[in-house]
């Protein structure tokens, strides 16, 4: 299942993804309630009814093989919209993301499951959600069953599941895709401690000199314990990059007081 | 360093580019197959008659209306029992995949929002679906046919060209409608009065050969139409479909 052969072999410090002055804009509709009325009213006026949220703005970054990057960031800050860009769910408003290896994400867990179906049905269902082909799962659906620990009931439909197991197989599934850059973004915190230490243990088992893992998540220590470097988004820029120690010490000054140095200057 | 393998770029005018959408969506087709059946699994569970609902529902339906033709005609035969079946068991393969496209891109929510796969992957399954709930049927048509002691022929084969058509049209539907919806959700609540409206301007609940000559036009505006006159054509007569007719008038030929 861990196995460290790729579909793209890579060396440490190639790039992995590149990302040039990319801009991610969001429209929203400004009116409390978007009535066909106030629709047709402004329509006619020319006025267009809409806010723009600026979720990424004019952010440069490139990640290397063999790297564990980190990225914290409060929220609104940015962080899913950049990671849902880099996987391909959107598009770009402007500038551009390079990929130097196939992609896996793990933005959120038990995507395309089916809960009338057996976990067995949504093994196969998540497992093609994520891109993996009907043979690959087949050949590794015992070590994802073996994995969620889930053998006995796997043949049960997914609503008798309690949320821990669903999460469980979730998790299990996603890991399997086994990409050359792998995309976490707060998906480690499922199931029971013990569940927890074992999926943190299985992202460790997956940082190799080929792959490169971008993590996003609150959880400070966790990411200070796995990643070798750490970046910070605020409103959709880029505030700093770094070791993990001094970045997430800056950041948790920053959330203390409200305000940093490096926010308030024009950055 | 190699050239990179995947470059995410702003879309030009809104659109993917489209030779890299399709291929993907080629590459996908597993996937599509999985869901869609998933989806048909998901629909009937749990109720007491499960998948005997995909051969009730339409049965149901059509003794509704059979009942309301009797009612408003005052008698009743074998051939228009039979028409009505066979129409109405079609026309609702379309607007099922009407209802389930519309529906699909914006009830897909945390699907689209968490993974990258061709979004027109949506509604085709859910065209894909209709079309699988459509099959059964038509074993239970191929049972009335017989009760009803309609002729049988080999030229009935012609419903498998027909069927093709038709599945074509719904998938069309579909697609446009999943659009429509995306950006004008309101379009969700007047499906149901649209696909109203195309039933009864649809030769469903009597034959296009009942039609007044003062309403002739109908034929030139419901693109059902035609598909549904040949389908009867074929299903309940047993005679050859009278495509050209309908190609000639589409082209104003004599």
């Amino acid at each position: 299942m861990l196995s460290a052969s790729n579909a793209h072999p890579q060396k440490k410090g190639d790039t992995a993804v590149s990302i040039h002055d990319l801009s991610v804009i969001y429209r929203t509709t400004l009116d409390k309630r978007p009535t066909l009325r106030n629709r047709l009213l402004h329509a006619s006026r020319g006025k267009k009814q809409t806010r723009v949220v600026h979720a990424v703005s004019n952010l440069s970054l490139d990640i290397p093989y063999g790297s564990v990057l980190g990225v914290v960031g409060a929220n609104g800050a940015g962080k899913s919209t950049l990671m849902r860009t880099i996987s391909g769910i959107l598009p770009p408003t402007s500038g551009r993301v390079e990929l130097f290896g196939n992609v896996g994400t793990l933005l959120a867990l038990g995507v395309g499951f089916n809960q009338e179906m057996t976990g067995r049905d949504n093994v196969i269902l998540g497992g093609l959600a994520a891109g993996l082909s009907k043979s690959e799962i087949e050949s590794k659906f015992d070590e994802i069953v073996e994995f969620a620990e889930l053998s006995e009931v796997i043949d049960a439909p997914m609503r008798t599941y309690s949320s821990g197991m669903f999460s469980r197989l979730a998790f299990a599934v996603a890991v399997s895709v086994e990409p050359d850059i792998l995309i976490i973004d707060e998906a480690l915190s499922t199931g029971d401690a013990k569940f927890k230490t074992k999926s943190l243990d299985r992202v460790k088992e997956l940082r190799s000199h080929n792959r490169a893992l971008i993590l996003v998540s609150h959880a400070l220590a966790t990411i200070e314990e796995v990643c070798n470097e750490v970046i910070w988004i605020h409103k959709g820029k880029l505030i700093s990059r770094g070791k993990p120690k001094s970045v997430i010490a800056d950041y948790k000054k920053f959330l203390e007081v409200g305000s940093s140095p490096m926010i308030d200057e024009d950055v | 360093m190699s050239a990179p393998l995947e470059v995410f770029l702003p879309f030009k005018g809104g659109l993917p580019p489209l030779r890299k959408y399709l291929s993907q969506l080629y590459s996908r087709r597993q996937f599509m197959a999985a869901f869609a059946r998933s989806e048909l699994r998901r629909q009937n569970y749990g109720s007491a008659f499960g998948q005997v609902w995909l051969i009730l529902n339409p049965l149901l339906l059509s003794a509704v209306y059979f009942l309301l033709i009797v009612i408003i005609s005052g008698h009743a035969d074998k051939a228009r029992y039979g028409h009505l079946t066979a129409s109405l068991f079609i026309f609702y393969l379309v607007t099922d995949a009407i209802v389930a496209g519309a529906k699909s891109i914006t009830s897909g929510g945390r699907l689209v929002l968490n993974s990258a796969f061709p979004r027109l992957m949506l509604p085709m399954s859910a065209a894909v679906v209709s079309l699988f709930k459509f099959l059964p049927t038509l074993l239970v048509l191929v049972v009335f046919h017989a009760l009803l002691g309609l002729p049988f022929s080999w030229t009935m084969l012609w419903a498998i060209p027909l069927i093709a058509l038709f599945f074509l049209f719904a998938l069309g539907c579909a697609i446009f409608f999943a659009c429509v919806n995306v950006y004008f959700r309101d379009a969700q609540n007047l499906i149901p009065y649209l696909t109203r409206t195309l039933l009864y301007l649809s030769p469903v609940l009597y034959e296009a050969s009942a039609l007044k000559s003062n309403l002739q036009f109908l034929k030139n505006i419901n693109p059902m139409y035609p598909l549904l006159d040949m389908w009867s054509r074929v299903m309940v007569h047993a005679q050859l479909p009278n495509c050209t007719s309908y190609i000639k008038r589409c082209y104003g030929l004599p």
